[in-house]
C-alpha cells in the first residue's frame, strides 16, 4: 500500500494547532463536498481530506500516526511496523474525539463506505487497535449508481463491485471484494434511492447486516432531459410543418409514435405526449419542445423561395418593439 | 483478495413508500432532534399526530440524506443545512432550465 502525508493534504505544518487542522478541513470539505462542488475529482478530493481529518483531529491517531516520522512521502510503498498502536491507550471508538455536533448521526467507523485508502485501513480500521468496538447489528452502506435513460425506462441489470473491510476469525482485518448483481426495476427516476436489504455491513455474532442504499444518478441523454418522470425532447420542425401544421414521427424512450404539430406552432412551444416518459403510477410524460429551424438560403431556388416570401408576406418580426 | 457474489433485486423507494423515523435516523445518520427541527423548517413533512408515530414519503430520503451530509461533513447546524438543500435544489432546476434553453438555441447540425 502507498503511504500518505495526510499533512499535506490538509495543507498544514506538522505542528499545526487542533484549530489550525479544524480549519484547514473546514475550508477543504467545503471546496470538495461532492454534494455542493463543481471542482474536477471533488469526490476523490473530499474522501481524501475526510480520511486526513479523521486521524488529525484525533490527538490518539495524530500522536500514533506522526510516530511514523516525518521522512515518509505520499505514494511510497508501505507497511505498518509490528509494534503499531503501542503505548497507546484506546478509546473505544477512535473517532468520537469531535463528533459532538448537534443533530449529526454517528459518523465513526464509517470508513468503508466513506472509501477511505487501504493505508487508512490498515492502521486505523476495524482490525487495528484503533479499530472501534465490534457491532452487533451491521450499518447501511450507501453508494451512487449511474444508470442511463433507456435503461430507467426498460429496467435493468446492474454489477457493482463493493470492497468492504471485514474482520477476520483472528482479529485482522480482511478487505473483500462483493460483486452484488442487482435487478433494478423500471421506472427509476435521478435521485431516488434503491434498497438492498442485507447488503450492507455484515453484522457481527448473528446480528442483523445492514442495508445497502444506492442513489440512482440518470446520465445525461443525446436527445432527452428528464426531470422526475418525465422527459423533455427538443424536435427540430420546418417553417412550414410549424406555420401549416404536420404529423411528424417523434422519437420517445418506447419508440417512436406519430404527433400532431398544430397549424401555427412556435419555436419553444412545448406539445405534450401523456404517458410517454418514464414507467411509474402514474408514468410520466414526454415533452416536446418545438424548434424550428430556418433551410439555409445556399442555393438559387431556396434564395427564390425567400424573396417571394418578403415581397408577398406582410410580416414583421419586429412589430413589437416599435411603440 | 476474496471474492463473493450475490444475486439481488432492489427495491425502488418511490412513491407511495413511507418511511418511519427510527430508519430516517438510521439511514440518513441524523438524531432524531435534527429531524424534528427540519420538519419544523418546512424541509420535510412527516405524516402521524406525534414524532413516535412519524412516517416520511420516500423522496424526504433524498433531502435528508443530504442535510445528514452536510450536518455531518460541513458542520452546519440544521437551518444552515436546510437553506443550502433549499439553495441545491434551486441551483439544479435552474441547471435543467439552462440546459433545455440551449437546446433550443443550439445551432443545428
Amino acid at each position: 500500500m502507498e503511504y500518505r502525508d495526510y499533512y499535506r493534504i490538509l495543507g498544514v505544518e506538522r505542528a499545526a494547532t487542533a484549530e489550525q487542522v479544524k480549519t484547514a478541513y473546514r475550508r477543504l470539505a467545503r471546496k470538495f463536498h461532492p454534494d455542493v462542488s463543481k471542482e474536477k475529482n471533488a469526490e476523490e478530493r473530499f474522501k481524501e481530506v475526510q480520511e486526513a481529518y479523521e486521524v488529525l483531529k484525533d490527538p490518539e491517531k495524530r500522536a500514533a500516526y506522526d510516530q511514523l516520522g516525518s521522512d515518509w512521502k505520499t505514494g511510497q510503498q508501505f507497511r505498518p511496523p509490528p509494534d503499531w498502536g503501542s503505548g497507546f491507550e484506546f478509546g473505544g471508538g477512535g473517532a468520537r474525539a469531535g463528533r459532538a455536533r448537534y443533530g449529526a448521526g454517528p459518523d465513526e467507523e464509517a470508513h468503508a463506505e466513506q472509501g477511505f485508502s487501504d493505508f487508512f485501513s490498515s492502521l486505523f480500521g476495524g482490525g487495528s487497535p484503533f479499530g472501534g468496538a465490534t457491532r452487533r447489528g451491521g450499518r447501511d452502506h450507501h453508494a451512487r449508481i449511474d444508470i442511463a435513460l433507456e435503461q430507467a425506462f426498460h429496467g435493468t441489470t446492474s454489477t457493482l463491485e463493493l470492497k468492504r473491510p471485514e474482520l477476520r476469525g483472528d482479529g485482522t482485518l480482511e478487505v473483500r471484494t462483493h460483486t452484488v448483481r442487482v435487478t433494478i426495476p423500471a421506472g427509476v427516476t435521478d435521485g431516488q434511492l434503491i434498497r438492498l436489504a442485507g447488503q450492507g455491513e455484515p453484522g457481527a455474532a448473528g446480528g442483523r447486516a445492514g442495508d445497502l442504499y444506492l442513489e440512482a444518478h440518470l446520465l445525461p441523454h443525446r436527445l432527452y432531459q428528464a426531470d422526475g418522470r418525465d422527459v423533455t425532447l427538443t424536435l427540430p420542425v420546418a417553417p412550414w410543418e410549424a406555420a401549416l401544421g404536420a404529423s411528424i414521427a417523434v422519437p420517445t424512450l418506447g419508440g417512436p409514435v406519430e404527433m400532431h404539430i398544430p397549424s401555427g406552432a412556435q419555436s419553444g412551444q412545448k406539445l405534450r405526449l401523456r404517458g410517454r416518459g418514464l414507467p411509474g403510477k402514474p408514468a410520466g410524460d414526454q415533452y416536446v419542445q418545438l424548434k424550428v429551424v430556418l433551410p439555409p438560403a445556399t442555393s438559387a431556388e431556396a434564395k427564390a423561395v425567400y424573396e417571394e416570401m418578403r415581397a408577398r408576406l406582410d410580416f414583421n418580426p419586429r412589430a413589437d418593439l416599435t411603440g | 483478495m476474496v471474492q463473493v457474489t450475490n444475486i439481488t433485486t432492489g427495491q425502488v423507494l418511490g412513491d407511495g413508500e413511507w418511511i418511519a423515523l427510527t430508519e430516517i435516523c438510521r439511514v440518513c445518520r441524523i438524531d432524531a432532534g435534527a429531524v424534528h427541527e427540519l420538519a419544523e423548517l418546512g424541509v420535510v413533512s412527516p405524516r402521524g399526530k406525534v414524532p413516535e408515530e412519524w412516517e416520511f414519503p420516500a423522496a424526504a430520503l433524498r433531502r435528508l440524506l443530504l442535510v445528514g451530509r452536510l450536518m455531518r461533513d460541513l458542520g452546519v447546524n440544521a437551518s444552515g443545512a436546510a437553506l443550502a438543500v433549499e439553495l441545491l435544489e434551486a441551483q439544479h432546476a435552474l441547471e435543467r432550465q439552462i440546459h433545455r434553453l440551449e437546446r433550443l438555441v443550439r445551432p443545428e447540425g
